[in-house]
């Protein structure tokens, strides 16, 4: 694991982190935007966890440690979405972002 | 090219296509099907980065509880599991901030020293003196977010008596 | 175990959690009338807001003081990474949270009593205080964001609390997605600051004193940072969903939003942005992009300008243009954030004091608009700005203390509104340079703003309702409510109303006191750092 660089890894989260936010903006089903939100957030707890690896000390150890309280967060998230889409769906039958209409735009 | 290089490189490869692939199939359980993919392939990664305790984390959290909730999800939203979904197109404004956000993040990295000789291996019992020491109130906050998050939820989804 | 040092400082904090475990308690014991969570909820936020208010120096209260004594502003040591510090410029953004929630909470209580939500709302209603309360004492990039999130956690499921409404969860739906997305933005923001520091303590990230050596790294970080919280903080091109969530949101949720949550995201932006710009080495220099050692402050400064002017703008603009009176009351909220942010870019202690003042001022004034908005609409007047036709004439009570506040909040003098924006745009002319067309651009905005607060008076006041369109609650049955009663507002309402508008009115005759204890809070924040 030595030749790679920093950059290499960067380029892996940040290419997910732009993957996660294209779903985000473009996809209609309300659960397929709680995944793309899921692959962004692994994208930024990814970082957190290069960014301790290569640096030295115990420095490093903080991001393991963000990474451990992030990982907890994202779940309670998407169990909030889902009750929120849940609730939804039971008085509206359908979860498509678009057809979220009552509102005006 | 060492064996963690390559590993790391299909690895990455397939983190990629199946991100890519759970947002662009048009069947939700599909898309739940690649995504577990991609959660079991992150935890790799970590594994890879001497993580081990974020790995198995990852797995149990994200592979294991984050997937099962959101097929429930999708199971208690329609009426029919298997029904395909609109197809959905690839904006051109989203797509292009999208890219411009990779190579933005990519060159801005590119500045940090690239210092590849050894990555840092951490002893997990360190990492717990961290966790619940010095940043132990990151985790008192995380109690009291599942704590409203938990409560407000329940109340959510709980069949009223109206 | 010397508890007062070690739980002293949290003592508001405690009580807010105690609160929210008392009525989730008593919702399992099946006692869930509004009055008594409300009760419970109104009365922890009145205690904490004691609390505050003695730790700020309140003579009256000083025996409460002696709790957390010695525990504020206490002054770093060099190195020391502490989470988080007490500060008294924290200890004023605690009291504008806890006035925020107190009033919310007092007014709630009128809802119909049997209402099913009841202890959810309060429950969630102390929670997301209190995460209001840890943002306020944040010096730590994760606990910030973590912060943050309890905050945005409990006001998605408020928004939701009616749970059979399509209208509010759709709102909370969207509320969700935009929530999410700025929460994964900044904490990607935070993690290329971690990338970049190494650390995600502000502490540490101030001691570099915003000269870095990753400066497009950094930029981009605080980029992401800053756009993930301008989401909560509805600044200008990050408001699409605010109105749509704020008309759909249940209106007494709508008050907590504009008047509690939204300074949240202000604040964190403060807080973070802070670093890089006040605390700058003399002498760094250079532009972002010529890579080593840059001072990135100047570039964050304008980018927050620009978008302080075009909150401003574009808020108002839009608010001129509605004939609901809810979408436009959120708009007007929009663009009060801009006035905010005008004195968190300029950093000098009297713009921080006018940046604080403003916020203190918005809470009674949006807090005051929505709850008495979520009043009338329970006497069954309709959404639309022409359904309030002549009720100025036929309540007077009530369309005088609404006055008082859309006065203030046009910035009309002897109000505290008046009182906020002088301060505010005074020291952007004192500030020099470009700081002075943010005053200017503030000034022509305000002027902007009293079209459409006159325009709501005039229907109000001078409007003659049509006969057949008058509302059918309290007042349509022919008898005119005394001038003492309640009318159909309920008590608990109409005090909270009351007190809003006396508020106003009296903190804009007499400001010393507030502006004396925000300007101490502001010079000890700007001179010591917290």
């Amino acid at each position: 694991m030595t030749a790679l660089p920093l950059v290499g890894f960067v380029a892996l989260s940040s290419a997910l982190f732009a993957v996660g936010l294209f779903g985000i903006l473009t996809r209609r089903n309300f659960i397929l935007v709680l995944i793309a939100i899921e692959i962004a957030m692994n994208a930024a707890i990814l970082n957190f966890v290069y960014f301790g690896a290569f640096s030295n000390g115990t420095a490093g150890l903080t991001g393991q440690a963000v990474a451990v309280v992030l990982i907890g967060f994202a779940a309670t998230e998407v169990a909030v979405g889902l009750a929120i889409v849940l609730a939804l769906n039971r008085v509206k039958g359908t979860i498509n972002v678009a057809q979220a209409n009552e509102l005006k735009l | 090219m060492s064996l963690e290089e390559l590993a790391f490189i299909v690895l990455a490869a397939v983190a990629l296509f199946t991100a890519v692939a759970a947002l662009l199939v048009r069947e939700l359980v599909h898309t739940i099907l690649w995504i577990a993919v991609f959660f079991v392939d992150i935890s790799a990664i970590y594994f890879l980065l001497e993580a081990p305790f974020l790995g198995v984390l990852q797995l149990g959290v994200y592979a294991g509880a984050v997937t099962v909730l959101l097929l429930f999800g999708v199971m208690l939203t329609r009426k029919r599991i298997f029904s395909r979904e609109a197809v959905t197109g690839l904006d051109a404004v989203p797509l292009s901030l999208a890219v411009v956000t990779f190579i933005f993040v990519v060159t801005a990295v590119g500045q940090l020293p690239q210092s590849s000789e050894t990555l840092s291996v951490y002893d997990p019992t360190l990492l717990s003196q961290n966790l619940f020491g010095t940043n132990g109130p990151w985790l008192l906050l995380l109690g009291l977010l599942m704590m409203g998050a938990v409560a407000g939820s329940i109340y959510l989804v709980r069949e009223g008596r109206e | 175990m010397d508890l007062s040092s070690f739980a002293g400082p949290f003592l508001p904090e405690i009580l807010l959690l105690a609160g929210t475990l008392l009525i989730f308690l008593l919702d399992v014991l099946g006692i869930r009338r509004i009055e008594v969570t409300g009760a419970v909820a109104a009365g922890a936020s009145a205690l904490a807001l004691l609390f505050v208010v003695a730790d700020l120096g309140f003579a009256p209260l000083a025996f409460l003081a002696n709790l957390s004594a010695g525990q504020v502003d206490v002054a770093i040591a060099p190195g020391a990474t502490p989470l988080y510090a007490f500060t008294s410029l924290g200890l004023v953004f605690q009291g504008i949270f806890l006035t925020a929630s107190f009033l919310v909470a007092l007014a709630s209580m009128s809802r119909p009593s049997n209402e099913r939500g009841a202890p959810i709302f309060f429950g969630l209603l102390l929670l997301a205080t209190l995460g209001m309360l840890l943002v306020t004492i944040a010096s730590d990039l994760i606990f910030l964001l973590l912060s943050v999130e309890i905050v945005s956690i409990s006001t998605y499921l408020l928004v939701a609390y009616t749970r059979k409404d399509v209208r509010s969860l759709e709102a909370a739906m969207k509320f969700y997605i935009i929530g999410a997305l700025s929460t994964t933005l900044s904490f990607f923001g935070a993690s290329l600051l971690y990338g970049a520091y190494g650390t995600t303590n502000l502490f540490a990230i101030r001691a570099v004193a915003g000269s870095v050596g990753y400066p497009v790294l950094v930029l981009l970080g605080y980029g992401f940072l800053i756009a993930g919280l301008a989401f909560k903080a509805t600044l200008v091109p990050f408001h699409a969903w605010a109105v749509d969530v704020y008309d759909g949101a249940p209106t007494d949720v709508t008050a907590f939003l504009t008047g509690g949550s939204k300074k949240v995201g202000l604040f964190a932006i403060f807080l973070v942005f802070l670093g890089p710009v006040l605390f700058v080495a003399p002498g760094a220099g250079g532009s972002p992009f010529s890579g080593g050692t840059v001072n990135i402050g100047p570039v964050l400064q304008v980018t927050l300008a620009i978008l302080a002017v075009l909150t401003m703008t574009v808020g108002n603009v839009l608010a001129l243009l509605q004939k609901e009176m809810k979408r436009m009351l959120a708009y007007s909220s929009i663009s009060q954030a801009g006035y905010m942010l005008i004195g968190i870019v300029i950093g000098t202690s009297p713009a921080l004091t006018g940046a604080t003042l403003q916020m203190f001022a918005n809470v009674f004034m949006k807090t005051g608009v929505f709850l008495v908005v979520a009043g009338v609409t329970a006497l069954g007047v309709g959404p639309l700005i022409d359904d309030w036709k002549g009720l100025g004439t036929r309540r007077p009570l009530l369309g005088v203390a609404f006055g008082l506040m859309l006065l203030s909040l046009a910035g009309v003098p002897l109000t505290l509104g008046f009182v906020s924006k002088f301060v505010l745009f005074s020291s952007a002319v004192e500030a020099q340079g470009y700081f002075v067309w943010l005053a200017v651009a503030g000034l022509l905005n305000s002027a902007l703003s009293v079209f459409y607060y006159a325009r709501v008076l005039k229907v109000m006041f001078f409007d003659r309702p049509e006969p057949d369109a008058l509302p059918t609650g309290a007042v349509a049955g022919g008898s005119e409510p005394s001038l003492l009663a309640a009318g159909g507002l309920g008590y608990a309402r109409a005090t909270a109303i009351a007190l809003i508008a006396v508020a106003v009115v009296a903190f804009g005759v007499y400001p010393q006191p507030v502006l004396g204890a925000i300007s101490n809070a502001a010079q000890h924040f700007i001179h010591v750092g917290p």
